[in-house]
């Protein structure tokens, strides 16, 4: 069995987390405009992005109050909080009290509350729009990822995903249970929900009709918005982090440097399927209309609970 | 290959079964819920090779290999057919709104383990978990067929459930006799076939989809 | 010479059917049509014989048992009739253009088809092929009913390949869940042989065979016309051609009853006869009371005598479900009856229709003025369809009854008595209404004479089955008994 992960380790991952979110973002945006024939920006564009808007001043609403301002760093600290608890570069619990999957899941439902309310404390049109579209979504997807998570802990008789993720073991589909394809199923039909893409949300689009996620954020600008921005990129590699520890094998149970640096590739190559995966979605799906979502998310929902059903009957 | 191994993998195929079948429920167009329906018998025929190399029974490869060209090729081809040569409507149209469907397909998968459940012995006659997944396919394909108005898609109901019941009678030990198998595929054939044929035959007699047909009352 | 028999006697209608697509003639066809009824009629007699002398007889996946010779005597007299029916109805069809006189070879071709798949379900052992053959049974007759190829033809076609479909595939489930459980005791030697599992019923895992047994009742109950599954049979047998409503109502609901009494045997011997028996008792008495008001408010003549083959079946299902020797002797004697003496109500009513070019019982008035013969016989059905003595199915119902009282179903004895009372006065009314009264709509022409040559056989049966059972005849039916009730 694995050791427990130091404080360094925990931190370090929640560093990288945060440094390669966007690349992940640029890397699927790539490919979504190779695949459709496109040169497409440079994988490193959303980091410049970043450090354009930082580098700018900020407007923002008559109407907005005071707490509007600190929105986007609260969004931005709930959403790296959720990063510390993903393992990244070995499996194993930490070694100190942290927190377990459904804080995560907790972390990740704050910062889409704090989100909207910011959206609707500016006051905007749009941003309310958004928010309210958001809010009706978002208690369709939690639950069921919470039951898909619950699915695998119930095998591994935890709910903390380091230890998760070394139950998992190194050998991959040959060790899945029955119950392992379903959740897998209902997580990969939650994914472009939680990470706010096509076919449940546009992220490419600031079209009122189509947005959801991109409408909340219109009213934020500069620094705020670069940190809104941020956040939405950590919160999807964290997300692809979950589903990685949750269903993905582990390579290295060693804590040796070199083991450490094989974790970081294996890493790497989990999140990279996972992103092809999303951007081969976006490329070939349209988009659903927003009363179509409830049904689709349905799918998921209806995965996940057959999938505890076979654990728990 | 063991028999653990043996039943991890037809319970593994049995979860991706489920999926499949979800799929054929919640879909709303009548080309999804084909591919979902071939991609379901494909499963079935590999069920069907992988015990037939666990039992060295010949009669199951022989199953599977109709199973893989009637069910998951030829089938989802004249389906497909007909819905690109003739007019018929492409959409499901369901006569419950598709979530309450999902929803009775949750209650008949968690009542069918339950039900296989509270079977005693018996179970050992059947690989892992057929006979539930059985059950669960076989009730959710009368399912779509009872709440599906387009004819298209009440064939793909059919042939889910008809997939059920194969997927348990497989996994009985040494499966039935060859030639009831092969009966019955061919019944499904000329079921579909007949079915195919009123399809179009609604379509140019009186100009109309099965759907509208809709005046026998009483 | 048995054995030999029952691989000949599916053949006869195959043949049949595959020598009426040789030609276009209407009169060479209808010739082939009667000829092969009855060659198959004069064979099973030969097999009833050899079967009376020398017990049940098992060839492959055929076998022949006295339960089995009730249902196929059946099915060979109603081919027969239907057969002589078809030549002067035919006639008269193809005058008003209701049946197409060029592809008058398929309709017959499929007619023997589907006798043949009958005959398949009748003399099966196998569990499977019984399984397949009543498949079979679905795909023809399905064909055959859409056959006018108007709207509601189609509908009607439509919903009953559908919802037959549908059950059964209940039934194939049902078949292999109690395979499974056959397999589990046989181990390799494991057989979808009904005499073979019979063997072995007792040992069965009771938990499965009960689950299976559902299944099945569920699966064969549509096809047979229980309700709540008898969505399908109103308007199939209202759109049929008539010749077909007769053999769907007289024969194919009785095939699919057959198929019931060899899984009741089975879950009988497994988990005791009181649970079949309570399964069968709710279906029975869910049909009978499903099918009352709709016979009252009923209009179209046809859909009337298709709902109350609903009820009739009921009936059987409650004699079965009562069980015990009386019980299942009287519903056996009941699938009999009632099978002769509705296909002698949809002759009539075909007659009448026609002469009328109506279904709406509104629009038949007077028959007995324009139609004397045929108005009498209509009546005769009718008079016994409602359970009056002396026709045979007063006393098919009578023994169903006295098998209730004699084990005590008190409740189950009162609803059906208010249920065949309220449907007795209902059906005597509609009858009553058509036959007597000033004649609309109609003039008076000659009777053609095939038709009432086949009403008046039927009748013969009928008002001689009320009178007396023959003793050869007896003697089946107590053997057919023996068979269920052990």
């Amino acid at each position: 069995m694995t050791g427990e992960r130091p404080i360094e380790l925990v931190l370090l991952e929640m560093a990288l987390l945060v440094l390669l979110g966007p690349l992940v973002t640029g890397f699927i945006q790539k490919l979504k405009a190779r695949l459709q024939c496109r040169q497409g920006a440079a994988i490193v564009q959303p980091y410049r992005d970043l450090a354009k808007l930082f580098r700018k001043g900020t407007v923002q609403a008559v109407t907005a109050s005071g707490f509007f301002r600190s929105i986007p760093v609260l969004v931005l600290a709930a959403t790296v909080a959720a990063g510390a608890l993903v393992p990244v570069l070995r499996a194993g619990p930490p070694a100190f009290p942290l927190g377990d999957a459904l804080m995560l899941l907790g972390l990740l439902a704050l910062a889409r509350f704090l989100t909207a309310i910011g959206a609707f404390d500016a006051g905007g049109a749009f941003g309310g729009m958004g928010a309210s579209r958001e809010m009706t979504i978002a208690p369709l997807v939690e639950p069921v990822l919470m039951m898909v998570v619950f699915s695998t802990a119930v095998a591994a008789g935890t709910t903390e995903l380091g230890a998760l993720s070394a139950h998992r073991g190194t050998s991959w589909i040959l060790d899945w249970h029955a119950a392992d394809f379903l959740g897998f199923a209902a997580m990969l039909v939650l994914l472009p929900a939680e990470t706010g893409r096509i076919p449940v949300d546009n992220p490419d689009t600031h079209l009122e009709l189509t947005m959801l996620h991109e409408g909340m954020l219109l009213e934020h600008s500069g620094p705020g918005l670069g940190c809104m921005v941020l956040a939405s990129h950590t919160r999807q590699i964290v997300t692809l982090g979950l589903v990685a520890a949750l269903f993905f094998p582990i390579v290295s149970y060693g804590a040796g440097a070199a083991d450490l640096l094989v974790g970081a590739g294996a890493f790497a190559a989990k999140i990279l399927v996972l992103a092809v995966f999303l951007a081969l979605v976006e490329s070939s799906y349209a988009k659903l209309r927003l009363f179509r979502v409830p049904q689709y998310l349905g799918i998921g929902f209806v995965c996940a609970l057959t999938a505890l059903a076979l654990r728990i009957l | 290959m063991s028999a653990e191994t043996v039943q991890a993998i037809i319970d593994d195929l049995g979860a991706l079964l489920l999926f499949t079948m979800i799929l054929i429920v919640a879909a709303s167009q009548i080309s999804r819920a084909i591919y979902a329906v071939a991609a379901q018998s494909f499963l079935i025929a590999i069920a069907g090779a992988v015990l037939a190399t666990a039992t060295g029974n010949v009669d199951l490869w022989v199953i599977a290999g109709v199973t893989l060209v009637v069910k998951a090729t030829l089938l989802p081809w004249v389906l497909h057919w007909v819905v690109r040569r003739m007019n018929v409507r492409r959409e499901v149209e369901p006569v419950i709104p598709v979530a309450a469907t999902l929803a009775l397909a949750v209650a008949v998968v968690v009542m069918s383990f339950h039900l296989s459940a509270s079977l005693g012995t018996v179970r050992q006659a059947i690989t892992g978990n057929a006979l539930p997944v059985g059950i669960a396919l076989t009730l959710s394909g009368v399912l779509v067929m009872a709440t599906r108005k387009t004819a298209l898609t009440q064939m793909v109901g059919l042939f889910a459930s008809e997939n059920g019941i194969f997927f348990t009678a497989m996994a009985v030990t040494q499966g039935m006799p060859l030639i009831i198998e092969i009966g019955v595929i061919l019944d499904v054939i000329l079921a579909a076939l007949v079915m195919t044929i009123m399809v179009l035959r609604v379509r140019s007699t009186v100009d109309a989809d099965i759907a509208d047909l809709d005046r026998l009352k009483g | 010479m048995a054995e030999t028999l029952l691989w000949v006697l599916p053949l006869v209608p195959s043949v049949t059917a595959l020598a009426m697509l040789t030609t276009r003639k209407r009169r060479i066809l209808s010739g082939l049509d009667v000829g092969g009824s009855a060659v198959l009629f004069a064979l099973t007699l030969v097999l009833a014989r050899e079967v009376a002398a020398g017990g049940p007889r098992s060839i492959g996946v055929f076998r022949i048992d006295d339960l089995g010779l009730v249902f196929l005597l059946l099915l060979v007299v109603l081919t027969l009739t239907v057969s002589i029916y078809t030549v002067g109805w035919l006639r008269q069809a193809v005058a008003v253009g209701n049946m197409k006189a060029e592809s008058l070879r398929s309709y017959f071709a499929l007619v023997h088809a589907f006798v043949a798949t009958m005959v398949v379900t009748v003399l099966a052992d196998n569990l499977g092929v019984l399984w397949i053959a009543m498949e079979g049974t679905t795909i023809t007759s399905a064909v055959l009913i859409g056959y006018h190829g108007h709207r509601h033809g189609l509908e009607a076609a439509w919903k009953y390949i559908i919802v037959t479909t549908i059950g059964i595939s209940f039934g194939l489930f049902g078949t292999v869940l109690v395979y499974a459980a056959a397999a589990d005791v046989m181990g390799s030697a494991g057989t979808m042989s009904w005499s073979a599992i019979m063997q072995v019923a007792p040992t069965l895992d009771p938990g499965i065979v009960r689950i299976g047994f559902i299944f099945v009742m569920i699966g064969y109950g549509t096809k047979a016309g229980l309700a709540p599954m008898h969505l399908w049979l109103p308007d199939a047998h209202s759109q049929a051609p008539t010749p077909v409503s007769a053999l769907l109502s007289g024969v194919l609901i009785k095939c699919a009853l057959l198929a019931i009494i060899r899984f009741q045997t089975i879950a009988a011997a497994a988990c005791g006869p009181a649970f079949a028996e309570e399964v069968l008792l709710v279906f029975g008495l869910i049909s009978v009371v499903v099918a009352t008001p709709f016979i009252l408010v009923q209009r179209d003549l046809k859909r009337l005598l298709g709902y109350h083959s609903v009820e009739h079946v009921g009936i059987v299902a409650l004699g079965l479900g009562f069980g015990g020797a009386v019980g299942t002797y009287g519903a056996l004697l009941h699938v009999v009856n009632h099978g002769i003496t509705k296909a002698l109500a949809f002759f009539a009513a075909g007659t009448a229709i026609a002469r009328y070019g109506s279904r709406d019982m509104r629009a038949i008035r007077g028959l007995a003025a324009v139609a004397p013969i045929g108005a009498t016989l209509l009546m005769l059905a009718a008079l016994s369809l409602a359970g009056t003595p002396p026709f045979s199915i007063f006393v098919s119902e009578l023994m169903v009854l006295r098998a209730g009282i004699g084990h005590g179903h008190w409740v189950a004895i009162a609803i059906f008595l208010v249920m065949v009372v309220v449907i007795f006065a209902g059906l005597l009314h509609h009858a009553g209404a058509m036959v007597f009264g000033e004649p609309r709509g109609a003039g008076r022409r000659t009777e053609a004479w095939s038709p009432l040559l086949a009403m008046l056989l039927l009748a013969a049966i009928m008002v001689l089955m009320g009178l007396t059972i023959p003793a050869s005849f007896d003697g089946i039916l107590r053997r057919a008994t023996e068979v269920v009730v052990g």
